[in-house]
Formats: structure tokens, C-alpha cells, sequence
């Protein structure tokens, strides 16, 4: 019950934030810090004694029946997200307080934590598609009213393809709610335990029509791949994330992007029974693509914010590799890899948060965020300079810092299934490198460039902040078992 | 003598004559008071009583006049809808009329009368004359005002309906030719002049919902004529259309079900796109909106598709009636609040890029209509999101998947134009400030966004709601 209080409230806090008169920026903020500190403390709370299964399962019937009822339970997967969400709303809320935003703003960003805090709590299938759908929404209005130039074609884009991807995230729940009351309980429900469930799927639904099982998965496919965004399908990810503000930018790689591996995780991954071989190639393939293509379009950039966009996108490739390699491998390998995949997730969104926001800070003191003008800023800005190259050296994965771990057990476990293609995947990891360093030689080291002129350093709470996030992000790259542990548990015991 | 008052004959008629007695009372009344707010205000207030005297007088089962009119409370609760979408627009409708607003009302009133006996008609010829008495009415509504404009549309609209009048007549013809009855019911005789019944009752009704191919007519009357009559011609007379043409295919129909399901499945594909695209690159917001809908009339009669389709089971079929009655109430708010919306405007004909700027000019304007937009295009937590919800529920359930993906890829497509409204309302450069955001646009429209947003918990109401639909008049 404890996560549906603290959801009660970050809906009152949205509605705060969205007639607070002044100060929103404040306001917004220790909301954020708060929720992110009881959601710290839930975590802690519950990892400290778990041993499998789901937590805090609650359920508020609305309309028993046509099976609608708010259904709340919170797995590790969800959990380890629930924190990423907090952490990298309150980053994107506080890092903004440079730029006079109004509480429209704030109200939004609050609105949009709130939808993924209900995204990542509910089980019922209804109103997870709720949810899904109504984070979409503030993030539109937030690129539509605070974004730079060729806003209002970035936000459209952006709207519309999530929308052709959730449209058949709908369809798929409805077949699974009509098959589940025609052939196989004569009852309604939108319970997403009930309705996952390989015997079902298998045994009354591929058994009587194969082609509804492809129907379904296809349109689960479909929805969490333009999220993630996986290779065909990200042409809304560079307009969406250059246009839009970079706190915006901070949520979109940190937290957006989330939604689809936790549709991976907790709605495809329960019915991997029913994937077949082709399938999961398939998506091994895209996530291979995705991350050698993402990495080598991310090369030619010269703006760094399309850069780190690009990186971002390349490093959810490992998301979808992670996928196809549990659902073709058994036993250990495929424990090692979802784990690594979910683990892959946090690691991303947080070093995604801390790129963007030192990428923020830089861009505010200099005013320009490309190779060709930012050049050896170490000079200037010696500690922000320091986090940013931290963040790079921790997305092309250097040991130490969360993301290895990650790609470590996704690259370890997928030898056995992928054999020599798995050339593509290290090949893909070391363009990811170069450029990572690339980009940091050309903007931080080298000769100043003098035409930039004097400036100053991050202020004391942006450093804070920043240190704060490099901290957890270190951490994690020493100690994953904070979460690493309870995740593998929880996949071992059968999702 | 007194006693044929109190009879079962006519006390369920007593709103439909208190209404009328108003509405000639209105015309006395016109000879000495010329201000058009005393009789916004007049109708207002008749709308109201007549509203409570239908549901003192119209509750529970009855059926008069041997079976041509069917009393119950499904058609009660379409009458409601369509008093409902009168009042919202009354008042909008008396602060733009310039003259002779007694006879503006006094007709607005005699046109609710004439719905009110088409909600509970079962036969024909009552559906046909009650049907008649709205057109007629509408026709002169949307010929007020003075401009060359008003006339234009008013023309095209009177033409083309009376076509669509003589196709109804003649489809009711041979409905009676082959079953000998003008009354809607279960009847099993031969297919021959059954059909051609069939395509010439479509014809006429779908005239009036507007479906495409016979919907230009409605482009340029929702375009010409002023806010609040195309608000209701769009809204209140659109789902009387919708509710003659549940009652006429799926009660008047029921043992053709394979020929209505063939029409209507071919007839809302062909809508639904056709108007969607056409949405898409139209610049006058008003036509966007008449394109918009005409796709939206595709969606509805999906419902019929659904309910005559051949693996329609008991549920599929509470569902899709429970669909039509719950994408009724919504879409009068979000349409009649769209048209109205138009009126913070001052021009004669409004462009989607004179919307610009009106985000910093009144934020609760911009707001509100971002709300209708989203409802629209069924995104939720809005009620038009769940009225969608129950339309592709029963679809998929009737195992008609490939429908279901059409009509979803359309609703993709449709986000794109309305959210098109969305960016250009909270455009911050390059923007005009002259608009009408009085009480008088802004009113209506905060209200509609606020309905559009509540009646997502209509989905508490399913089963209350859904125990409504044998009211139809079949047998499942």
C-alpha cells in the first residue's frame, strides 16, 4: 500500500505544481526529491527482505464486470525503475532551475513522473495502457511549448509515432481480454498475471488460431520498439530529442525510453514461451543494428546533444539483444542476460542523466554545444568538464562504472546463442568507444577555444547534484548487487 | 374528455407538447418583445422541464400505437443526450442570432419535439415525418443570418437532403412491399426488393450522418453556417441519424445481417479514410473539423459492422450498442465544444494558423480545447479514449481484427491534424492577440473540456448502462 500513497501524492504534488504562483522551480523540486527519497526508502525497505515474487500487491475494483479494477504490484524490475524514474526527474527538475521556466513547466514534468510512477505500479492491463498513453501527452505539450527551433514538427512526430505504436499495444490487450473470456475462463479480466501466461496463450489461443499469437506479439513488438526506439522505427528520436529542452532531453533518454524495456520485461518476457525462433531473431537482429548503426550515425555528429542522442539509442540496442538472447537460450544465460538487460536500463537512464545535464550546464555557460566551438574546456570548466567525461567513460562502458556491468553479463551470456555474430555486437561497442572519446578530446581537451571567452564553472548544487549522480553511478559499477541481486532472484523464480 | 389527457397515449407525449406549446407560445410572444435574450433564456428553461418531463413520464416499458412507438429507456436515454446537446448550444446560439430570434427558438424547440418522437420511434413512417420535422427545422436554422455564405451552405444542405427525403420514401416503400409492415421488426420474407430497401434507406439516413460518398454537403454547411448551428448540427442531429440507423439495420434488418454487415464494413472504411485524409491537408479549421466529423461517423457505424458481424456473440453485441451509446454522449461535447470553439475567432472564415497565439492570450481557452483535441482523437485519460476502447473491444471480440487495425490506423492518423490545432495554439512568435475569449466562447468550451474528462469514469456505469441495450428493440 505504502507505493499507492506515495503515487496519491505525487499526483497531489502535480496539481501543486500547477497552481503554484511563484517559486515553481523550488516547489518542484523538493516535491521531486521528495518522492525520489520515500521511493529510496521503499526500495531499501523492500530489497532488504526480498525473496522473490511480487510486493505490495493491491487491488481497487472499478468495474469488476468488464474486469476493470486498479491493480498495484511492484516487482525488482519495476522497483530498480521506479527509482531511475525518481532520480532522473528530480536531476532534470533541479538542473533547470537556470532557465526561468514557469509552472506549466514544472507542472508537466510533474505529470509526466507521475504517468510513469503509474506505468511501473500497475498489473492491470487497462490501466497500464493508460498510463502509457498519458505520458505521452505532457511530453508533447513540453517539446510543443518549451522546445528550440522546428519545435512543433519535432512534437507532432514524436506524438504520432508513439501513437501508431500504442494503438497496437491496444489491440493486442484486447485479443488477449476476448480470448481470455470466449475459450479459456469465461471471465473478464485486464490482470496482466492472468493474461501473461504462456499455457494460456499456448493452449487456447496458438493451438486454436497461430494467427492471433502473432497478432498479439507483433503489436507488443510494435508499441515497445518505437519507445525504445529500435532501429526502423526511431526517426522521431533525433528531431524529438534536439528540439526538445534540455531537461526535457534528460527525461526523454532517462525515463521515456524506459517504457519500452519495461514492456520487454514485464509483458513480453512472461509470455517468451510463445516467441517463436524467427521472432526472436528478429529482434536479436534490430538490437544488433540498432546498436551498430546508432553508433555509427552517432560518429558524424557534429552537435553533441545529437550525438549523445544517438549513443543513447545505441546503447538500448543491448535492450533488445538482451530480449532475444533469454528467450533463445535457457538456464543461466538467459537469468545473466535479462538481468543484465533490466540492469542495462538503470545504468543507461543514469548515465544518460548525467551527460545531458553537465551537456546542459556546458551549453548554458558557452552557449553552444558543438565539437567546432566547445574545444578544451577543461581549462575553464575543470569539474563539470570532469562529470561529463565521467558520463562518456561510463556509457562506452569502462569497468568500474554501472553500464559494464550491464553489457558485461549481456555480451557474456549471449556467446552461446550468438557465436562468431557476436563480432557485431563488440564491433558495434568499440565505435561506441571511439567516438565517446573522440568527442571528449575534441571538446574538453586540447587548446581552449579563446573566442568563447571567460566563463565560469557549474554553480555549488549543480556540481552537487552531478557528483551526487557520478556517485550512484559508481557505485553501481562496484557494487551492482545493490540491485543486480534482487533482479536475478526475481528472473530466476520465473517472471 | 379530460380523462384521453391522462391516458398512456399521451402521457408519454407530454414533453413533445409542452415543448411545442412553447415554441408556438414563443411566436405570440414575438410580436411585442424583439430581445433575443429573453427567449435564449425562455428556451433554456423549456429545455429544462421538458428534460425532467421526460424522465418523470418516459421511464419504464410501454409500447403504443401497435408498436410504432417503443417507450423505454434506451430511447429515453438517447432523447436525453439530444435535449443535453440542445441545451449546450442554446446559449451560444442566442448571443450570435441578430434578428427575429422568436422564430430561431420557437423552431430550435419544434426540432427537439420532432427528436424527441424519432428517439422512440419504431416504424417507418413515424421515424420518416419526426425525421422530416428536424430536417426542415435545420434547414432554416442554418439559412439564419444574413451572408451570402449562410445561404450558400443553406442551399446545399436543403437540396441535397431533400434527395436524401425521397430516398427514404422510397425505401420505406419497398420495406413494405416485401414485409408488409411499416413497423421494424423480426421478419422473414424474400431477399429481392428486401435489399433494395436496404441500399435505399442507407442512402437517405447516411445522407444526414454524412457518410462518405454522400457527405459534401455537410463540408459546406458546417462551414457556412454560423458556430452554434453547425455545433448542432454536427452534435445533436448527427446522433439522431446514428440512433435511427442502430434502429433501422440492426432491429428493421436483423435477418439480413450478412448484406448490412458487407454495407456498412465497405461504407466506414471508405468514411473513416476518406475523411481522415481529407482532414489532413485541409487549412479552414472549420472544414477540418466537418472532415474530422465525417471520420468520426465512420467509427460509429463500425458499431453496426460489429453487431451484424458473424461471430457477434451476447457480449460483443452489449458491447457495441453500450459503445454507441457512451461515443454519443461524448461526442456531443467534444464536437458541439470544437465547433463552438471557433467563435474566439473574429472572422468571417478561420484558418487553423488564426488559432496561433491564443495560448498566451487566454491559457484556460488553450487548455481546454487541447482536451477536446486529445478526446477526439481518443487519447486518454479522456472520455474519448474509452468510447474508442469499447469500439475496438468489440470489434476484436467479434473477431474482426482486420477492422479493428483499420479503424486503429486511422485513429493514428487522425492524431496528426488534431494535434496539429494543439501546436499552433501555443505558438509563441509571430502571433495575433484580437480574440473573443469572453464567458460567452469560453464558457461552453471549459465545460465541454471538463465533461470530456469526467465521463471517463462512465466506465463505472457499464453495467447499469449496458442492462439498457435490449432496449433497442431486438431480441439477443
Amino acid at each position: 500500500m505504502f507505493i499507492v500513497y506515495i503515487f496519491i501524492l505525487l499526483l497531489i504534488m502535480t496539481l501543486v505544481s500547477f497552481v503554484v504562483k511563484r517559486s515553481a522551480h523550488k516547489v518542484a523540486t523538493v516535491e521531486s526529491v521528495i518522492i525520489l527519497f520515500l521511493t529510496s526508502i521503499y526500495a531499501y525497505l523492500r530489497f532488504y527482505s526480498y525473496a522473490g515474487g511480487m510486493m505490495s500487491v493491491a487491488s481497487f475494483p472499478i468495474d469488476t464486470s468488464i474486469g476493470i479494477s486498479f491493480l498495484v504490484g511492484v516487482t525488482p524490475v519495476s522497483l530498480a525503475l521506479l527509482f531511475l524514474t525518481t532520480v532522473i526527474m528530480a536531476m532534470a527538475i533541479f538542473v533547470s532551475g537556470r532557465e526561468s521556466y514557469d509552472r506549466r513547466f514544472y507542472g508537466l514534468m510533474m505529470a509526466t513522473e507521475a504517468g510513469l510512477y503509474g506505468l511501473l505500479i500497475s498489473r492491470n492491463f487497462l490501466f497500464f495502457y493508460v498510463f502509457w498513453e498519458a505520458i505521452i501527452i505532457p511530453v508533447f505539450l513540453l517539446i510543443a511549448l518549451f522546445g528550440g527551433k522546428n519545435r512543433e514538427m519535432a512534437s507532432l512526430k514524436f506524438f504520432v509515432y508513439t501513437q501508431l505504436g500504442s494503438v497496437f499495444l491496444l489491440l493486442s490487450i484486447l485479443t488477449l481480454f476476448s480470448f481470455y473470456n470466449t475459450s479459456y475462463h469465461h471471465g473478464f479480466t485486464l490482470n496482466m498475471g492472468k493474461l501473461l501466461s504462456t499455457a494460456f496463450i499456448n493452449g487456447y489461443i496458438t493451438s486454436a488460431q497461430p494467427f492471433w499469437t502473432d497478432f498479439i506479439l507483433f503489436g507488443f513488438f510494435f508499441a515497445f520498439l518505437v519507445k525504445m526506439p529500435s532501429f526502423p522505427l526511431h526517426s522521431w528520436l533525433p528531431d524529438a530529442y534536439t528540439s526538445a529542452p534540455y531537461p526535457v532531453t534528460i527525461v526523454l533518454s532517462g525515463a521515456i525510453s524506459l517504457m519500452g524495456g519495461y514492456g520487454f520485461y514485464a509483458v513480453i518476457y512472461p509470455i517468451a514461451g510463445t516467441i517463436g525462433f524467427v521472432a526472436a531473431w528478429i529482434i536479436l537482429l534490430l538490437g544488433i543494428i540498432s546498436l551498430v548503426y546508432f553508433a555509427l550515425v552517432a560518429m558524424f555528429q557534429e552537435n553533441m546533444k545529437k550525438m549523445i542522442s544517438y549513443a543513447s539509442a545505441a546503447s538500448m540496442g543491448f535492450i533488445s539483444i538482451s530480449l532475444g538472447v533469454g528467450i533463445l537460450s535457457s538456464g543461466y544465460n538467459t537469468y545473466t542476460s535479462i538481468t543484465g538487460g533490466v540492469f542495462q536500463i538503470l545504468a543507461h537512464g543514469l548515465i544518460m542523466g548525467l551527460i545531458f545535464s553537465s551537456l546542459y550546464i556546458i551549453k548554458l555557460n558557452t552557449g553552444s554545444e558543438s565539437t567546432l566551438t566547445v574545444r578544451g574546456l577543461f581549462r575553464e570548466m575543470p569539474i563539470v568538464s570532469a562529470f561529463f567525461l565521467g558520463g562518456l567513460m561510463a556509457s562506452l562502458g569502462l569497468p568500474g562504472l554501472a553500464g559494464f556491468i550491464a553489457e558485461a553479463s549481456i555480451v557474456l551470456s549471449s556467446y552461446s546463442t550468438l557465436g562468431m555474430i557476436i563480432f557485431f555486437v563488440i564491433f558495434g561497442m568499440i565505435i561506441t568507444a571511439s567516438y565517446h572519446i573522440w568527442a571528449a578530446q575534441k571538446s574538453l581537451n586540447g587548446p581552449y577555444n579563446e573566442f568563447l571567452g571567460s566563463i565560469r564553472d557549474g554553480t555549488r548544487g549543480e556540481i552537487a547534484a552531478l557528483s551526487l549522480m557520478f556517485v550512484l553511478i559508481l557505485a553501481l559499477g562496484i557494487y551492482p548487487a545493490i540491485f543486480y541481486h534482487m533482479i536475478f532472484i526475481y528472473v530466476k523464480g520465473g517472471i | 374528455m379530460l380523462s384521453i389527457l391522462f391516458s398512456n397515449q399521451l402521457e408519454v407525449m407530454y414533453p413533445e407538447i409542452f415543448l411545442g406549446l412553447v415554441a408556438f407560445g414563443m411566436l405570440l410572444l414575438g410580436r411585442s418583445v424583439r430581445n433575443p435574450a429573453v427567449y435564449t433564456y425562455i428556451t433554456m428553461a423549456a429545455l429544462f422541464i421538458g428534460l425532467l418531463l421526460l424522465l418523470m413520464f418516459d421511464m419504464g416499458t410501454e409500447t403504443l400505437y401497435g408498436g410504432a412507438y417503443l417507450v423505454n429507456n434506451f430511447g429515453l436515454y438517447f432523447a436525453v443526450i439530444m435535449i443535453i446537446s440542445s441545451l449546450y448550444v442554446t446559449y451560444s446560439a442566442g448571443a450570435t442570432l441578430k434578428s427575429n430570434p422568436e422564430s430561431f427558438f420557437s423552431l430550435f424547440l419544434l426540432v427537439n419535439v420532432a427528436m424527441i418522437i424519432a428517439a422512440f420511434s419504431m416504424n417507418l413512417i413515424f421515424i420518416f415525418i419526426a425525421f422530416e420535422g428536424v430536417s426542415i427545422g435545420t434547414y432554416i436554422m442554418s439559412a439564419y443570418g444574413k451572408s451570402r455564405r449562410n445561404l450558400e451552405a443553406a442551399a446545399k444542405y436543403f437540396f441535397t437532403g431533400i434527395i436524401a427525403t425521397g430516398f427514404i420514401l422510397l425505401g420505406s416503400s419497398y420495406y413494405y412491399l416485401s414485409t408488409g409492415t411499416f413497423n421494424l421488426e423480426s421478419v422473414s420474407i424474400s431477399k429481392g426488393p428486401m435489399l433494395v430497401a436496404l441500399i435505399l434507406l442507407f442512402v437517405g439516413f447516411g445522407f444526414k450522418l454524412a457518410l462518405v460518398p454522400l457527405h459534401q454537403w455537410a463540408v459546406d454547411a458546417y462551414d457556412g453556417t454560423s458556430n452554434p448551428v453547425s455545433a448542432f448540427l454536427s452534435s445533436g442531429t448527427k446522433i439522431l441519424a446514428f440512433l435511427i440507423i442502430l434502429r433501422v439495420f440492426i432491429v428493421g434488418f436483423q435477418n439480413f445481417q450478412g448484406d448490412v454487415f458487407d454495407l456498412f464494413v465497405i461504407v466506414s472504411i471508405i468514411t473513416m479514410t476518406y475523411g481522415n485524409l481529407a482532414a489532413l491537408s485541409e487549412k479552414n479549421i472549420k472544414r477540418m473539423f466537418a472532415y474530422s466529423s465525417i471520420a468520426q461517423a465512420g467509427y460509429l457505424i463500425l458499431v453496426v459492422a460489429a453487431t451484424s458481424a458473424a461471430e457477434a456473440t451476447t457480449f460483443v453485441f452489449t458491447v457495441a450498442i453500450f459503445t454507441a451509446m457512451y461515443y454519443s454522449l461524448v461526442y456531443i461535447f467534444m464536437k458541439g465544444g470544437a465547433f463552438l470553439s471557433v467563435s474566439a475567432v473574429r472572422k468571417e472564415s478561420v484558418d487553423i494558423d488564426d488559432m496561433s497565439g491564443i495560448g498566451v492570450v487566454s491559457p484556460a481557452f488553450a487548455i481546454s480545447l487541447t482536451i477536446l483535441m486529445l478526446s477526439l482523437a481518443g487519447i486518454p485519460p479522456t472520455a474519448g479514449f474509452f468510447a474508442k476502447y469499447y469500439l475496438f473491444l468489440a470489434l476484436i471480440s467479434s473477431n474482426l481484427w482486420w477492422l479493428a487495425v483499420i479503424g486503429i490506423l486511422n485513429s493514428a492518423i487522425s492524431v496528426f491534424y488534431y494535434l496539429r490545432v494543439i501546436v499552433v495554439m501555443f505558438r509563441k512568435d509571430g502571433i495575433q492577440r484580437d480574440f473573443d475569449t469572453s464567458a460567452r466562447v469560453l464558457a461552453p468550451l471549459v465545460l465541454a473540456a471538463i465533461i470530456s474528462l469526467v465521463l471517463s469514469l462512465f466506465i463505472f456505469a457499464y453495467p447499469q448502462v449496458s442492462s439498457l441495450v435490449t432496449g433497442l428493440g431486438v431480441s439477443i
